[in-house]
């Protein structure tokens, strides 16, 4: 019997199938494109952001990185917001809506000025949305009245938000932010001001994937040119864990959340975007407090099928953490991640090596010696490695060892201060401290491959 | 039913990495510290700095490190026994399989004749020294071409019209196609060797040179074993006779409807691949003892099996018999069981059981043992002026060994030169 988990929750209000949605791009932006995708398994659509400006295309319009031989780790696109006339859009969209009542099909918009916001917002209504996502953070845009110029400018994201939340206030407003930014919080807190509901992140971030040693310039090439634009996909996911825990992490931002009008009990609403591919991204993301996320890069790698996996994995994984529902670990992670002068710093976890399992190739000692301590000695003979006691307890040895569980965190060393706090020796057993240990320790763990 | 393949005599069976699955290969190289891999080549093409280059997607310095370690870098890619050297000491093996070594050399030098590169070059200013090398194999080319390298002036004899020796006379070209050896060979002439063809090569050619280095093979079959009986028969072939004329004639030379190969070595593969690419129908390698015992490349056999050639094993023929000269049946009897016995119809019975070399006396004041083979000290010292290397002195080994060999007796004629005082 496969394991079944509800995976349904609310997002702004809104009754979800579950919490996977496809971003605003090209990968929902016409009505056969959604419908495939519901039938799919996806719970909603943002779809394609729509205009009153119609983008005119450049061609070719993506590229992408790879390494060691894996492509796709990072892509990035040059394409702008829908090349379809506005009317069009709408019109799939309100018989998305009528024909898929229970997947939540989210009008996202842009405008150049307030009067164009307020349109395209009455729009989105008389299509039926129950969400509407403000695309303040395409960062290729042809205009600079729009995209990521627009979502670095406090001001207009406000006036913006205010615009559509006066439109349609019976609309929750979600302003999806830009990356390519200082610092997205006082972003999100002046669209939570302007009357959004919430924010989404990230969009893509600013890039040059290659350079085109024909043309000298960036890749893809059009014409002998090239541009900056949005870079997303594996490579950013870390990126946008981080930019999506600080905007939770935020006080102002949740305080905003929790005495506004779209307070229904979990605080700020976080739509997660950036890198997602698996169950297992979209249960980081969830962890660090998002609602909802949103996955495009891997849809055009793979197709909408991958959601058979991401949920399917994710009914597996709370099977075996005993959750039945996801509102039971959404935000898990946010209390443990903490400033980085407020870690633990009295111990270090010296590696432990099984020679048995050790294939002898030396990569830990060459990286111990050239990029750490020099706390690995070298057998020849037997070609194995030898912790000496310039070990600090980094693990790039653990890290950079190509065989599974040979390198493993091992023994425990305290240090003993002198009466400054300076670290002056080490012991073996101080038992009166209490910690928790580094999960990838636990070596029946380690067996099971996403620990690792 | 199997699936047999379907392959041509002279495409090559095993189709080569591209630029992507050749990045993916090498992004499974653990690129060791201490590389056994690199240890493992006799030849010394140190692959661990290779694939290090194609990992980090340089691919020209790749090829310059083969070529600059094994001028025959293309065609020990194809038929060295990399599961016995450094495919066997690969530290991968410890996680699951090994690089695929070989192919990331053919895929190195494959780019190299892409980009049309020069990398060996002989310095201008020649050194007054002459040296002559008697044949143009695998042993040859690498001694002249590491002499050539260091500003000597070589030549090279060689009887036949091309150059190569077994890797032109012998291998069939589906595991080693001549535009492979042919690339390889253009190295060493790119580096001002001088090749004399149509030329054996006497005493008297040789004596205007301060050195003479032999590496002549194995050119003399050994079809009398076993006091074998109707070798004279039209139909019975040696090995390198059999080799030789299907590489020269190609499609022109019919192998007949039944082949017989004698053997159990790579060559005897080579020679049933080749009767059977070359339209045979019922293709048997008879071999006397165990697969377990047989030198080939237990590669080479999955290859013969999967073109649909049969092995029988534990059998060696004791005579032919056909009508006044054409060969009709071959008789077997058993090695190891003294009662087994055997009668094959055959068109063709060729023997693959190992070549002696030529009469060496005609060169020079030569060492030689009871089999021939010429005598040498380390470094294929032979005595005086002359050096020795390759099969004409080990007896039969790898095209890799013979580079390898090739290459400490040109070491071996650069200190008696010097010592000498031939600037």
């Amino acid at each position: 019997m496969a394991v079944k988990k509800d995976l349904s929750l609310k997002y702004l209000g809104v009754d979800c199938l579950n919490p996977f949605f496809l971003s605003s791009s090209p990968v929902g932006g016409n009505y056969d494109m959604v419908a495939k995708c519901y039938e799919t398994g996806w719970g909603g659509c943002f779809f394609k952001t729509v205009g009153i400006f119609v983008a005119d295309e450049c061609s070719p319009r993506f590229d992408q990185t790879n390494k060691e031989g894996l492509p796709w780790v990072g892509f990035k696109n040059m394409e702008q917001i829908s090349d379809k006339p506005t009317e069009v859009n709408f019109e799939y969209m309100y018989r998305l809506i009528r024909d898929y009542p229970e997947h939540i099909t989210v009008a996202s918009i842009m405008g150049s000025s307030v009067d164009e916001w307020k349109k395209l917002a009455k729009m989105a209504d008389e299509a039926g949305a129950k969400i509407i996502e403000g695309n303040f953070s395409c960062p290729q845009m042809t205009s600079h009245d729009m995209g990521s110029d627009v979502g670095t400018n406090n001001e207009l994201v406000e006036s913006y938000s205010r615009a559509v939340a006066e439109t349609v206030p019976h609309i929750p407003f979600v302003a999806k932010m830009t990356p390519n930014c200082k610092n997205m919080e006082e972003h999100a807190r002046a669209a939570l001001k302007g009357g959004a509901a919430a924010v989404s992140a990230i969009n893509t971030i600013k890039s040059i994937t290659n350079v085109d040693f024909e043309n000298n310039t960036g890749m893809p090439v059009v014409d002998g040119k090239s541009s900056i634009s949005g870079y997303s996909g594996a490579a950013v996911k870390p990126i946008a864990l981080r930019f999506c825990t600080q905007v939770q992490q935020d006080e102002e931002i949740q305080r905003m959340a929790r005495e506004g009008k779209w307070n229904f009990g979990y605080g700020h609403e976080m739509s997660g975007i950036g890198g997602i591919e698996t169950w297992r991204d979209v249960a980081e993301f969830l962890a660090i407090g998002c609602r909802n996320i949103q996955v495009t890069t891997a849809i055009m790698q793979y197709g909408y099928r991958i959601v058979e996996d991401m949920a399917s994995g994710l009914m597996h994984f709370m099977e075996e953490k005993g959750y039945d529902h996801l509102d039971e670990f959404i935000g898990c992670a946010l209390p443990n991640l903490i400033p980085a002068e407020d870690l633990n710093r009295d111990y270090k976890v010296l590696p432990q090596f099984d020679d048995k399992k050790c294939i002898g190739c030396g990569r830990c000692y060459i990286s111990c010696y050239d990029a750490a301590h020099q706390a690995i000695d070298w057998n020849e003979r037997k070609r194995r490695p030898e912790l000496n006691d310039n070990c600090v307890g980094c693990h790039l040895c653990l890290n950079v060892c190509p065989v599974q569980g040979c390198i493993t965190p091992g023994e425990i060393k305290w240090k003993v201060r002198d009466k400054d706090g300076v670290a002056v020796r080490e012991a073996k057993d101080p038992t009166h401290i209490k910690f928790k240990k580094d999960s990838r320790k636990d070596k029946k763990l380690s067996l099971k491959a996403h620990y690792e | 039913m199997s699936k047999v393949v379907k392959a041509k005599y002279t495409a090559e069976a095993v189709p080569g990495f591209t630029h992507r699955t050749a990045l993916e290969e090498a992004a499974r190289c653990l690129l060791c510290h201490d590389a056994p891999c690199s240890k493992g080549c006799p030849a010394g093409t140190d692959p661990a700095k290779f694939i290090r280059s194609i990992r980090f997607r340089n691919v020209k310095g790749a090829a310059e490190t083969i070529r600059e370690n094994n001028v025959l870098g293309g065609t020990c890619a194809r038929v060295c026994p990399y599961d016995n050297l450094c495919e066997e000491a690969c530290s991968r093996c410890g996680i699951d399989r090994p690089i695929e070594i070989g192919k990331l050399q053919r895929y190195a030098i494959e780019q190299e004749k892409l980009f049309k590169m020069k990398t060996l070059k002989a310095p201008a200013k020649k050194k007054a020294a002459k040296v002559a090398c008697v044949g143009a194999g695998p042993a040859s080319l690498a001694c002249a071409a590491e002499l050539a390298k260091d500003g000597y002036k070589v030549t090279i004899f060689e009887r036949e019209a091309k150059a190569g020796g077994v890797l032109t006379y012998g291998i069939t070209p589906s595991r080693l196609p001549q535009a492979v050896v042919d690339h390889d060979i253009a190295q060493v002439k790119g580096l001002g060797v001088k090749f004399v063809f149509n030329t054996e090569a006497k005493a008297e050619d040789l004596e205007d040179f301060d050195a003479v280095f032999v590496g002549a093979g194995l050119w003399s079959a050994n079809l009398d074993q076993h006091n074998f009986k109707g070798a004279q028969l039209k139909g019975v072939y040696s090995a390198i006779d059999f080799l030789k004329q299907a590489r020269t004639k190609k499609k022109d030379f019919s192998p007949g409807k039944r082949v017989i190969v004698v053997g159990g070595g790579d060559v005897a593969i080579d020679c049933a691949v080749t009767a059977k690419l070359l339209g045979a129908e019922d293709v048997r390698i008879l071999y006397r003892r165990t697969i377990e015992e047989a030198p080939a490349n237990i590669n080479e056999f999955h290859y013969a099996l999967s073109l649909g050639i049969g092995v029988t094993t534990g059998l060696y023929p004791v005579a032919a018999k056909g009508t006044k000269t054409l060969l009709k049946t071959v008789e077997a009897a058993g090695f190891y069981d003294k009662k087994a016995k055997a009668e094959f119809s055959a068109d063709t019975l060729v023997f693959a059981t190992g070549q002696s070399p030529e009469d060496m006396s005609k060169i020079g004041d030569l060492d030689l043992d009871h089999k021939g083979r010429i005598k040498v000290k380390k470094g294929g010292k032979a005595g005086g002026k002359f050096f020795a290397a390759g099969d004409v002195v080990n007896g039969g080994k790898t095209v890799v060994e013979a580079v390898a060999e090739g290459k400490e007796a040109a070491a071996s004629i650069i200190a008696y030169l010097e010592k000498k005082g031939v600037k």
